[in-house]
């Protein structure tokens, strides 16, 4: 015997809560996208270091945070960090901050991707004009990079926003916290979370629609 | 003075490896049957969106979109907590976890095997057909081992990131590395040392899956030579 009873009532009495719990995650994930620009600008230039040892401890580090999980990674800044360094993190910094690390070893790939499709020629002809190193980087390079590194960028954004919905975990108030303390008052989880999921859903895909048109925009005017 | 206690003590991690270990096993296990369901939805759905029929391509596309646009925390809470309640059904942890896992991986599943099915020359398919075999032979012995071949990259990605995910099968009670992490860091009072350490594992798994799938990637090309669907997609 099934006792559920449904009541979409509930929808439109909590729905500006639920919104406002979607505009912390796009906060959270906002900040954390930050962090990560440039937390992986940082490592994929030193990924491309001419020196030995940048190189190896850059590329050591791009794999080890890719290959913990974010949820793993919350839990280890969140408690583990902050314990062992007397930190006093708010969730929110500490849900930022582990969306930055390991967002920051997405984008480190997808920066170093970029600045190595830009064409050795201009370094070299930016370099006979006797214009400095770091003016080279910064006026030719990565201008021409940028090109190439938007496309994926957003689409290493829509994985954080995907992975912002975990920091409800440790306590940040976002959409799923709000379903989930609603739903102990309402007894509607099913309703909560089904409006929940389908208002992300709507979200993630309209941004990864918008990726895909940059993508093809951004694109068109290479000819290689 | 006392004697302060060790700044990094990870004697109570060494002291639960048995625990941890068998959590590890369990999150590994999850991800492998999850990927391998995966795969099967994936290939039915890539095939209905290739399909003839204008309904199953219909279906196919919004089931990709919304499986690869749905958070996995978000989808495991709605099944577990939303959708078992509702139905009034008794849903035990780690079949839920498998098949949450497993849907969403098949979404993503379904996109690289229509890419890859997509890849192989259309002059393969014509050829196929000028012999008499049937659309569905062509899929068969033509197309589909050819396409399996120029996935294996992006295959071994998809793995990658489902042991990844088995960490947030933990929120439903799914008694893997993570679970057991968090019980045994609150017990000993020490998150730093058992997160650090599980963060460990998950780079171990990884860093074996990768090194697995390039070797398999390299005995593949060195039996064939490149075709243009293996460059287009190992850009």
């Amino acid at each position: 015997m099934n006792s559920y009873k449904f009541d979409w009532n509930v929808i439109d009495k909590y729905f500006p809560e639920l919104i406002r719990g979607l505009g912390i995650t796009l906060e959270i994930s906002l900040v954390g996208m930050a962090i990560a620009l440039v937390f992986g600008l940082l490592l994929a230039m030193g990924r491309l270091s001419s020196m030995r040892f940048i190189r190896t401890v850059a590329n050591a580090i791009t794999q080890l945070f890719r290959s913990i999980p974010l949820f793993v990674m919350l839990f280890w800044v969140y408690y583990g960090l902050s314990l062992k360094f007397h930190i006093l993190f708010t969730e929110f910094q500490a849900g930022a901050l582990a969306l930055g690390i390991t967002g920051g070893a997405y984008m480190a790939e997808v920066f170093r991707g970029g600045l190595m499709a830009v064409d050795p020629g201009q370094r070299e002809a930016a370099m006979a004009m006797g214009i400095s190193r770091g003016t080279t980087f910064s006026h030719v390079i990565f201008p021409q990079a940028l090109r190439v590194v938007i496309p994926p960028s957003v689409n290493v954004y829509v994985g954080l926003l995907k992975g912002a919905t975990i920091v409800s975990v440790i306590g940040v108030s976002d959409m799923i916290y709000v379903a989930q303390y609603v739903s102990l008052q309402t007894f509607t989880p099913f309703e909560l979370y089904s409006v929940a999921g389908i208002i992300f859903v709507a979200l993630t895909v309209s941004i990864s629609g918008f990726a895909w048109m940059l993508e093809r925009r951004l694109g068109r005017g290479r000819s290689d | 003075m006392t004697s302060a206690e060790p700044f990094f003590d990870f004697t109570s991690v060494w002291s639960s490896m048995p625990m941890l270990l068998k959590g590890f096993g369990i999150a590994m296990a999850c991800a492998t049957v999850a990927i391998i369901l995966a795969i099967i939805l994936g290939l039915i759905v890539a095939l209905m969106r290739l399909s003839r029929i204008k309904f199953l391509r219909w279906f196919a596309f919004i089931y990709t979109q919304f499986f690869r646009g749905i958070p996995l925390y978000v989808l495991i809470i709605w099944v577990y907590f939303g959708l078992a309640i509702a139905a009034g059904v008794n849903l035990p942890a780690i079949p839920a976890g498998i098949l949450t896992l497993a849907l969403l991986n098949s979404g993503y599943l379904s996109e690289t095997f229509r890419s890859g099915i997509l890849a192989i020359n259309k002059g393969q398919v014509e050829a196929g057909t000028a012999l008499g075999l049937s659309r569905r032979n062509v899929m068969r012995h033509i197309i589909l081992p050819q396409a399996f071949r120029v996935i294996i990259p992006p295959l071994g990605n998809q793995y990658v990131d489902a042991i990844k995910d088995t960490a947030i099968l933990s929120i439903i009670g799914v008694p893997e590395l993570m679970r057991e992490s968090k019980a045994l860091a609150n017990l000993y009072y020490r998150p730093f040392e058992f997160y650090t350490f599980a963060g460990l594992l998950y780079l171990f798994a990884v860093l074996v899956v990768s090194r697995g799938i390039s070797v398999v990637e390299k005995k593949l090309s060195a039996h064939s030579a490149q075709t243009p669907a293996t460059i287009a997609l190992s850009k």
